[in-house]
């Protein structure tokens, strides 16, 4: 096994769009590793990179410790699962899986079959090696597809919105099955997707893209409790955004000005007074107030419940305040109840907000 | 699209995997097919033009301009000119008003099958040769033929009579025979139209005949424009109806360059009055052009609905429909459209006195009478020739006195039909291959590489088939005299070859323009080299296009009669030839055998293509 290595890679077509923005990225042998961002901000090019259907316009791509920056699709050893499953239609399951092999000469008719049997098995489709891929189903073909990939003995597995095109009930189910089989079979994984729910159940890592270049890569907890930037505290799960000035640092704490309001927060950057920043709340970091208890002062928003919605362990809040702002509040469920049209108060603790760069 | 990257980046990225110059190795092969083979053989028609005719002896290598002169100073071969241009007009026109509803019927019906079996009917004649076509008039208007015979029968006739030689048996011949090119074009054009638009004038109260002018029609422009087109130009340069269905007074300039060749040997007028042919068509299409662009306007938002689909193909067939679509206003200039349209009203002022009801009845059953008779027309003729070839008597005649199977023997056993047989299936799955490689070979490249010329390249793939085929038998007569293979097989082979390669190459662009390139990517991620990628993936993806386009080819080389004549110098016969020569002399009902052979081959192979293509016709 072993793992990929991005540098300094940059990709422009032949149009002017960079599309890969130099963007450095180590995987670990093993490790599954998810790129997430929106559409059109480079995950397809940078994947298309690591499997060699684009060249890098600049930077080196190391596969197993090798440098493959140069070398076609055919010669780098991976294994990569479309999002259409691109399962070959004139040809039969069977044929598809052996296909890799076949291709690569160096195995025999029986450990070919044997190879293909294991596969099926592991895909949890065994006996299926005699249909035509139109003869199964969304979620059939699409572990096809993954056994075909992995049938060669790949170094890495790469997929691209493996899942978008299935339902929602298969794609939950598919992203178990595929975390088990990736971990059963210890293959190292890029995985690329525009889903961050997707991206934050099933990754080691992952890679928040913007605009061709990372925002920040680390393990979900990490990203979604600690994150850098506002791009990515509002693109990972659901954020409170302030947006303002410092006025304020002290202590390790910063007051910011957003007009409306002035927030605290623990001061999780060097900030100067005057700089623009954003400071992040998490729904479920803020708690309500009743009117006795008012013993602090800081962060503290009184408005309208607009919208209420039961999320089973939890419920969600819209409240809106009188200058307008919306603030979204999640508390667990049944501990405290309010019905829209309510007048309520919320606050959150600076500690429990973040400074990011806007 | 993602997946489209790597073709603009050449061979660098490796999609194909192939090297930068490899592209220019592959395009060699059909581009040295086309140049020297096609454009070289027109070259030297033209330089042939000039040089002098030696009486006795052949030719001589020279400059003069005598046999345009000649042409041009006897008012007979001007006439001639006329009467060419004429004839191909009246086809036209007449085809355009014979074959608008069935067309509308065919693209309307809501019973497939009966559909597909009207489509086949009409699609298997297109491809049956000329000559057997126009025999079958023959039989239908000779004296004592079958029209004839029923005349006298029912006693419209007091004796029998001969409609052939003669204008309008020409006129009827030529309309069967192009009719169906006319229906093809209009019934795309109709199937293409939105339904609810039809719907949407319905609500609005318009009754049908008022939806048809105000609807319909305008809608159809470009279908009607480019079906008028394409029988106008094929008219043209018909030479086995007007010489087989004509009297002297209609020898057509097809006609009169295959006599210079084959009884006078005077190639270099020949081939003047073929570079005249060409100059024709050429003005005419100029003139098209001209009068689409000044029309263009008037015509507005409706030229976009169905042009958009035709010219989706890419660049070689999206050239060539481009010029099809832009011929779009040509109809409404020509006032044809108008012809229909005063028609209809004519129509729906003399029943509009009577209530709905009745109106639509009578309207709905004169139409489908008429679609019935028209259908009719089409199918019967090779109908009458599969039942006269069942006569046991020595001579056609109709009814035919009984069954028997005796010219089907006669045929079988004759060296000489056989020999033809074989000539036949030889020369036409030898042209089909050569074909399917040059069309083939140059879709692909043209598809997976990027040129500077590309698009010119494209069109430059589809143009053989463009040009009238007495044409391209003067000219490549005049080249293989000068590298000896006149009288050969190969010579027509080769011939045919280049004719019909533009049949594979948009059969096979099309097939390669609807691939998902992500199987092939999948291939090469599976550790597939570009060879065994296409080997394995493409090529089995793309099967039934270069089969289909191969027996396309096929199909047509085998029912292809003056090329193969004009380059046999007498020397190699197929089975149109054979016929053709037999329907100088007498009329053994051989022939009729012989033809019906032949038209359950060609219906064979055209169901064989429908099966392969999933119903390429719809
Ligand atoms: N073949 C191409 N030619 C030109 N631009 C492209 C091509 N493929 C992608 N792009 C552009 O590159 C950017 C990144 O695309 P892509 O990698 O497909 O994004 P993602 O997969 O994240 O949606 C987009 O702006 C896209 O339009
Ligand atoms: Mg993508």
């Amino acid at each position: 096994m072993s793992g990929i290595s991005l540098q300094d890679i940059s990709k422009r077509y032949s149009g002017s769009v960079l599309a890969v923005d130099d963007i450095d990225l180590e995987i670990e042998s093993g490790e599954f590793v998810t790129l997430v961002g929106p559409s059109g901000c480079g995950k397809t090019t940078t994947l298309r990179t690591i499997a060699g259907f684009e060249k890098p316009t600049a930077g080196t791509v190391h596969i197993g410790g090798k440098d493959v920056t140069d070398a076609p699709p055919y010669e780098r050893n991976t294994g990569m699962v479309f999002q259409d499953f691109a399962l070959f239609p004139h040809l039969t399951v069977h044929e598809n899986v052996a296909y890799g092999m076949e291709a690569d000469g160096g195995y025999t008719d029986e450990e070919i079959d044997a190879r293909v049997a294991e596969m099926l098995e592991l895909v949890e489709l065994p006996g299926t090696g005699d249909r035509k891929p139109d003869q199964l189903s969304g979620g059939q073909q699409q572990r096809i597809a993954l056994a075909r990939a992995l049938a060669p003995k790949p170094d890495a597995l790469l997929l691209d919105e493996p899942l978008a095109s299935l339902d929602k009930k298969l794609r939950e189910q598919m992203q178990v099955e595929l975390r088990r089989i990736q971990q059963e079979v210890g293959i190292t994984t890029v995985f690329v997707t525009h889903n961050q729910e997707e991206a934050l159940t099933m990754s080691d890592r992952l890679a928040v893209m913007n605009e061709g270049k990372f925002e920040q890569v680390g393990p979900p907890g990490d990203v979604y409790n600690e994150p850098e930037t506002r791009f990515v505290a509002d693109f990972i799960g659901t954020a409170n955004i302030f947006d303002g000035d410092v006025t304020q640092t002290e202590d390790g704490y910063v007051s910011v000005d957003c007009g409306d309001v002035e927030v605290e927060s623990t001061a999780t950057r060097e900030t100067a007074v005057g700089d623009d920043v954003s400071v992040v709340a998490r729904p479920e970091r803020f708690n309500f107030q009743s009117s006795t208890d008012d013993d602090r002062d800081e962060n503290v928003f009184t408005g309208e419940v607009t919208f209420r919605r039961h999320l089973g362990s939890s419920v969600e809040y819209r409240i809106e305040t009188a200058e307008g702002r919306e603030v979204v509040v999640v508390r667990p469920s049944g501990l405290d109840e309010h019905e829209p049209g309510e007048q309520v108060t919320v606050s959150v603790d600076a500690d429990n907000c973040r400074v990011v760069s806007t | 699209m993602a997946t489209e990257t790597s073709t603009s980046d050449g061979g660098e990225s490796g999609r194909a995997g192939l090297k930068q110059n490899a592209k220019y190795y592959i395009l060699s092969y059909p581009l040295a097919w086309l140049v020297f083979v096609f454009l070289a053989p027109l070259g030297m028609l033209f330089m042939f033009s000039f040089w002098v005719h030696v009486p006795g002896t052949g030719y001589t290598a020279g400059f003069t301009l005598d046999n345009y002169a000649r042409f041009f100073t006897s008012s007979l071969y001007v006439q001639q000119l006329w009467v060419t241009v004429e004839l191909a007009l009246v086809t036209a026109v007449v085809s355009l008003l014979l074959g608008y509803p069935l067309a509308y019927y065919l693209a309307r019906i809501d019973r497939p099958w009966l559909r597909n079996v009207l489509l086949i009917t009409i699609i298997s004649s297109l491809w049956i040769t000329y000559v057997i076509r126009a025999y079958a008039w023959q039989v239908i208007l000779a004296s004592r033929g079958i029209l004839s015979s029923l005349g006298v029968a029912t006693g419209i006739l007091g004796s029998h009579q001969s409609f052939y030689p003669g204008y309008w048996g020409l006129v009827v011949g030529m309309v069967y025979v192009f009719l169906p090119f006319m229906v093809l074009s209009l019934y795309s054009s109709i199937r293409n139209l939105d339904g609810e638009l039809l719907e949407a004038s319905k609500n609005l109260g318009a009754g049908p005949v008022r939806t048809f002018r105000r609807v319909t029609l305008p809608l159809t422009k470009n279908g009607i424009a480019s079906g008028t087109a394409l029988v106008f130009i094929l008219a043209l340069g018909a030479y086995v109806l007007p010489r087989l269905l004509g009297t002297p007074n209609q020898r057509t300039l097809p006609v009169l360059i295959e006599q210079q060749i084959m009884s006078e040997s005077n190639y270099p007028f020949g081939a003047a009055m073929s570079v005249l042919l060409i100059v024709v068509m050429l003005v005419f299409l100029w003139a098209l052009i001209r009068i689409t662009n000044v029309s263009a306007a008037n015509i507005g938002g409706a030229e976009g609905v169905t042009g958009e689909d035709e010219t989706s193909t890419t660049s070689g067939p999206g050239a060539l429909s481009g010029l099809w679509s832009r011929l779009g206003g040509v109809v409404a200039a020509t006032g044809l459209s108008r012809v229909y349209g005063s028609v209809a009203s004519a129509v729906s002022d003399r029943v509009e006195a009577v209530d709905s009801d009745t109106r639509e009845s009578v309207i709905g059953t004169s139409f489908r009478v008429y679609v019935a008779a028209v259908m009719l027309f089409i199918a019967a003729p090779l109908g009458i020739i599969v039942a006269v070839s069942f006569t046991p008597e020595e001579f056609l005649t109709f009814p035919p006195g009984g069954f028997s199977t005796r010219w089907y023997v006669e045929f079988f056993t004759d060296p000489a039909w056989v020999r033809s047989l074989v000539n036949s299936l030889t020369i036409a799955a030898a042209a089909a291959l050569l074909s399917t490689s040059i069309g083939g070979i140059l879709a692909f490249t043209l598809d997976r590489f990027d040129y500077k010329f590309g698009s010119l390249i494209g069109t430059f793939g589809v143009l053989p088939i463009l040009v009238p085929p007495v044409i391209i038998a003067v000219a490549f007569l005049v080249f293989f005299l000068q590298i000896g293979l006149t009288g050969t097989r190969t010579g027509i082979i080769v011939a045919h070859g280049i004719f019909y390669a533009p049949l594979p190459f948009i059969l096979i662009t099309q097939g390669l323009s609807e691939l998902n390139r992500t199987y092939e990517e999948a291939a090469m991620n599976l550790g597939a080299s570009p060879v065994r990628t296409i080997r394995t993936i493409t090529y089995p993806l793309l099967r039934a296009n270069v089969v289909s386009g191969a027996l396309f080819a096929f199909i047509l080389s085998l029912n292809e009669y003056i090329i193969a004549w004009l380059l046999s110098l007498f020397l190699v016969k197929t089975i149109p030839i054979q016929i053709f020569n037999q329907l100088r002399y007498s009329y053994p009902p051989t022939i009729a055998a012989a033809s019906t052979v032949f038209i359950l081959l060609t219906v064979v192979v055209m169901t064989a293509i429908n099966r392969l293509s999933g119903g390429i016709w719809e």
